[in-house]
């Protein structure tokens, strides 16, 4: 029995010059010959030449088009493979898929290349997610992530911690097998440096996970404020699009608003809330509800007061009350100008663009501190990498406390060897069958 | 022609050898041990020990198996030690000295107790094999013995050579017995794989010209316990062991003289033990260390003569002189038995399955050195399980598999049959994934129920068992029922160097402090039932470690759900084009029982056994549909 043999159109549906279809699998040569004229020869791996497919039943012209095939020790998907670059369009790229179809493949489930290419152990976990974000990212610090996963930055990085701890058990595992040889057995507060040690580089990566997974979703500015703050114009301003109707009228804003963003390299979903206010209105009043719900999950919240007041009794209260960060933004500062606010504000006029620079490094530097002082994007962009790495820190925890507590060697290095299996898990050398569902259920066909 | 058809015919009497013959025949085989020289049944060709780390909770899963070395360990013991006191009960590790002239005669004296094993002398020359089947032996004398199943245990003779110094080495199964190299040939013809192994033993000096007054002295335990809990014959006195230590001069010796080692001057291509270096490889291997432990062990009760521990070497014999007399208190030492080194055929073995029969082979099972192993120990756990296995399928019932969660000795199998050995493979606790399961203290209890399913134990020890297992049952739950008061729990407590209770406390509770003994506890109580000694450690460290061995357990009960998908033997892995070419080359040759043993094959990756585990799936979907 073998395994069966995929094809998809591998780039985006719709008008373009050409469009490339994919085949993995067994028989994806064979296939390829159905398509081909009787007298046309398989061009040799790697190669790219001109062929004419032809629909393997009526023998009737697509396409001409440019054909590459990969041997399987030398395919993305580790698979004999191939791919057709036809011409683009909405016709021809779909003739051609239903021609290998005919000739026996079957088209291919969401992540069916990719996920064959982590079976057949060309790509490990890590990097067969970082392939799905690098096509998905919207901002340059997304994608410089994903190529520095891809490329096997990551997954080089827990392995070595996977070696490390696998080093300090055999040091445990030495003295408890060796109890009378020559070196004595490795003392206790050598495991425990070597163990904190790793468990400090696990902390290191640890700490810009809350980043990493902003870095893929977007961190959650919410702009909030009383009625007629200016709120929408300042998200208008920060999107560079008129996105929210901006009026005099307050309480114009009923609904919350979200838009994405780039701001300085990095991604960002703005949300423009109603003004916060007692309603007088139903439908305002749930704007307002929705509003609260925003704030609560918010990484940043820009509260806008117009420049050159005092701020009232609600607003100090919402100020200290908030469950997430917050910065003031006194805006309209065109029309106070020369009146000062405070240092702990960001001062904004939009007509002429004034604080707009310094909001932005503001936004930047707030979301994504620790990259900033790291300088390096963040690496760990998904809650299971998080989940399988506090899990591993919990684990090297509790050895450090069996330890010196003094509970015997071969029961604290279960402990060690659960840290491992945490690390062998973020890899996927160890990877439980919903792990992979989840990684490989996120692409769409053709990757 | 002798007699009529035995069930098992053993070739070898070592420890491979008599287990299997004995083990064979408590099933209830018809068993005929054949082995060159009838005077040497259980000799120890090495170090005069029995036991140590991992390969002492073996000797107790032995003795669980019903097997004999545990006792006859007991009976020729002349000091016992529990190895590894200072760290967890998990890896505790009995350890007894014997005398070398004592044990084979318990060991002989067992074995005649199994009446329905018969003892020959002579020289396997030949399997006789019909119709691609083993179905018996023939001497060198011509005589003929026919059997359903074979087992083959001899351990260093097949085409073995022995080295001291240079040249070319003599041929020898061990010093004063001759090789077998006809048997290799047969071995070489049926098309059995084969390579070379290698492996050492130190020089042998006399105590009389040895000054032990410089020497450290090493005694055995205060504390008594035995190796087996069938033991009941009083023990022999204790002896003690001496440490000493090389010097630079030992090392200058040693360098002068590379070119004429045997080892190092290219006699010698196998590959030996990196655990049990000689002389010559930790001089060169380890250039830095300042000097090296020697044991000094005594070989017996009425003799004085020393194995030298840690000093295996295969230097000419004026060389080992000057070694051993440049240690200090061994400057007049008189050598006794030289040193030699010895390479022999092994049977790569991967080519057996978990039952260690070949697989290529109806009707022949390989157990101990043959299959590339070394230690006594090791030998022994195979060997009762080959022999098992031969009577089982002789008389047509189950085989006895066990599994890496059961015992070390399924370990062992288990890492020989899927993964092979380039090295002379030797149990380490490390080996296991589940060592909190498998201590010396539980062996009884875990493979009690097992040996009695395969009728390797006694009605009287199937009693004794049972005993032990309601006194086990019952004091666990005396423990996790009853509560000490303070005045009752006080003596225990200080005695384990402990804060005092304010309040009556559980049993279990107080077992959790480090060093609190049961048998303290139990003495305070007067409604505490009776248990055996040697069951109070296997409960104390139930209840100590419960938390830790809930968790080991159903991470081994997780494995096992895994481990125990069935690999189809028709699966075409040739085929599996999402497995790798390595894995599909390895998987096809060793053709694996379960999704387990495929993992632990080297070569064999997690994202090849996800691949297997899909390719099960799918199989399982196509099936569901067709049926």
């Amino acid at each position: 029995m073998e395994g069966d043999t995929i094809a998809a159109i591998a780039t985006a549906q719709g008008a373009g010059a050409i469009a490339v279809v994919r085949i993995s699998g067994p028989r994806a040569l064979p296939v390829l010959g159905e398509l081909l004229a009787p007298d046309a020869s398989l061009p040799a791996p790697r190669e790219a030449r001109l062929r004419s497919l032809h629909d393997p039943g009526s023998g009737e012209l697509i396409d001409r088009a440019l054909v590459v095939t990969f041997r399987a020790s030398a395919s993305f998907t580790g698979e004999d493979a191939a791919e057709l670059s036809c011409h683009g369009g909405r016709l021809t790229p779909a003739l051609v898929l239903a021609a290998t179809l005919a000739a026996g493949c079957r088209h291919a489930d969401p992540g069916e290349f990719t996920r064959r290419a982590y079976l057949n152990g060309k790509l490990d976990l890590l990097q067969a997610e970082a392939i799905g974000e690098l096509i998905d990212a919207d901002s340059p610090a997304l994608r410089r992530s994903a190529v520095f996963r891809m490329e096997r930055g990551l997954s080089e990085r827990i392995e070595g911690l996977r070696e490390a701890l696998i080093r300090v058990d055999a040091l445990l595992s030495y003295g408890i097998d060796f109890p009378e040889e020559d070196e004595p057995p490795v003392s206790n507060e050598a495991i425990l440096a070597a163990v904190s040690e790793a468990g400090a580089r696990i902390e290191q990566l640890l700490r810009t996970a809350p980043e990493g997974q902003r870095l893929r979703r977007g961190a959650l500015v919410v702009l909030a404020g009383r009625p007629n703050s200016g709120k929408s114009s300042l998200f208008n301003a920060l999107l560079g699009r008129e996105r929210a109707i901006v009026t005099e009228v307050p309480g114009t804003t009923r609904d919350a608003l979200e838009a994405d963003t780039t701001i300085e390299g990095y991604p960002f979903r703005l949300v423009d809330t109603a003004g916060l206010r007692t309603a007088t209105d139903r439908v305002e009043a749930m704007g307002i509800e929705v509003a609260r719900r925003y704030l609560g999950e918010a990484d940043l919240v820009l509260f806008c007061a117009e420049a050159g007041r005092e701020l009232g009794e609600d607003e100090r209260r919402f100020l200290q009350d908030s469950p997430s960060p917050v910065l003031l933004v006194r805006t309209k500062a065109d029309a106070a100008r020369g009146i000062e606010t405070g240092s702990k504000s960001v001062r904004v006029a939009i007509p002429d663009g004034e604080g707009l620079a310094r909001l932005r490094r503001e936004l930047r530097e707030r979301a994504f501190a620790g990259s900033a002082a790291e300088e390096e994007v963040p690496l760990l962009t998904r809650e299971r990498h998080a989940r399988a790495l506090r899990g591993s820190t919990a684990a090297l925890e509790e050895f450090q406390r069996a330890l010196e507590e003094g509970e015997p060697p071969e029961f604290a290095s279960v402990h060690l060897r659960d840290a491992v299996s945490g690390l062998e898990e973020l890899v996927g050398r160890v990877s439980p069958d919903d792990v992979l569902d989840e990684v490989f259920g996120r692409f769409c066909v053709g990757k | 022609m002798i007699g009529t058809e035995f069930d098992v015919v053993v070739i070898g009497g070592g420890h491979a050898g008599t287990e299997a013959a004995c083990a064979a025949e408590r099933i209830g085989a018809r068993v005929l041990l054949v082995t060159g020289n009838l005077g040497a049944l259980g000799q120890m060709s090495c170090n005069p020990a029995i036991g140590g780390v991992a390969k002492g909770t073996v000797v107790r899963e032995i003795d669980a198996l019903g097997g004999i070395m545990a006792r006859a360990g007991d009976r020729a013991r002349i000091q016992f030690r529990m190895l590894n006191r200072s760290k967890g009960p998990a890896v505790w590790a009995p350890r007894v000295q014997c005398d070398r002239h004592r044990y084979p005669e318990v060991v002989r004296e067992l074995v005649e107790q199994h009446s329905g094993v018969r003892l020959f002398q002579g020289i396997v020359t030949g399997l006789i094999i019909r119709n691609g089947r083993v179905c018996g032996v023939r001497t060198r004398e011509g005589v003929e013995i026919s059997a359903r199943n074979v087992v083959l245990t001899t351990g260093t003779f097949l085409r073995g050579r022995i080295h001291i110094g240079t040249g070319s080495g003599v041929p020898g199964g061990r010093a004063g017995d001759p090789a077998t190299v006809e048997l290799a040939h047969q071995m070489d013809d049926i098309g059995v794989e084969t390579a070379r192994f290698k492996t050492g033993t130190p020089p042998r000096i006399d105590g009389r010209s040895v000054d032990l007054a410089r020497l450290q002295r090493q005694d055995g335990d205060e504390e008594h316990l035995r190796l087996s809990v069938w033991t009941r014959e009083p023990l022999l006195p204790q002896r003690p062991c001496w440490i000493a230590w090389t010097t630079d001069r030992t090392r200058a010796c040693v360098e002068d003289a590379l070119s004429q080692s045997a080892l190092y001057g290219g006699e010698i291509a196998g590959r030996g033990p990196r655990y049990c270096p000689s002389i010559e490889d930790k001089v060169v291997r380890f250039p830095d260390a300042e000097r090296h432990q020697l044991f000094l062990e005594p070989e017996g009760l009425y003799t004085t003569e020393i194995y030298l521990n840690g000093l295996s070497t295969s230097l000419p014999l004026d060389v080992q002189e000057a070694v051993v007399r440049s240690v200090p208190g061994l400057e007049q030492a008189v050598i006794t038995r030289p040193g030699y080194a010895i390479e022999y055929d092994y049977y790569p073995p991967h080519q057996l399955d978990a039952t260690l029969r070949l697989k290529e082979m109806e009707g022949l099972y390989l157990a101990g050195q043959i299959n590339g192993t070394t230690g006594y120990e090791e030998a022994a756990g195979q060997g009762l399980l080959a022999g098992a296995n031969a009577a089982l399928d002789a008389l047509e019932k189950e085989p006895v598999v066990l599994e890496r969660d059961e015992a070390f000795i399924g370990v062992m199998v288990d890492d020989l049959v899927t993964r092979g050995t380039d090295e002379p493979y030797r149990l380490f606790t490390s080996r296991a994934e589940f060592r909190l399961l498998l201590r010396q203290d539980n062996a009884h209890t875990r493979l009690g129920q097992i040996a009695e399913k395969a009728g390797l134990l006694t009605e009287r020890q199937l009693e004794s068992l049972r005993v032990r297992r309601e006194q086990r049952a019952e004091t666990l739950g005396w423990a996790r029922a009853t509560s000490l008061t303070p005045e009752e729990a006080g003596p225990a407590l200080e005695a384990a160097d402990t804060v005092q209770i304010a309040e009556p406390t559980r049993v279990d509770r107080l077992l959790r402090r480090p060093k609190v003994r049961i048998r303290d506890l139990l003495a305070a109580s007067a409604a505490a039932p009776t248990l055996d000694p040697d069951a109070a450690t296997e409960v104390e460290n139930d209840l100590r470690y419960e938390g830790y061995l809930v968790r080991e357990r159903e991470r081994a009960e997780q494995v096992r759900r895994r481990e125990h998908l069935p690999l189809p033997a028709s699966l075409a892995y040739e085929s599996l084009q999402t497995v790798s070419t390595e894995a599909r080359q390895k998987l096809s040759r060793i053709r694996p029982r379960t999704i387990g043993q495929a993992a632990r094959i080297p070569g064999v990756r997690p994202t090849d056994i996800q691949s297997l585990l899909v390719e099960l799936r799918r199989r399982e979907l196509v099936g569901e549909r067709s049926t």
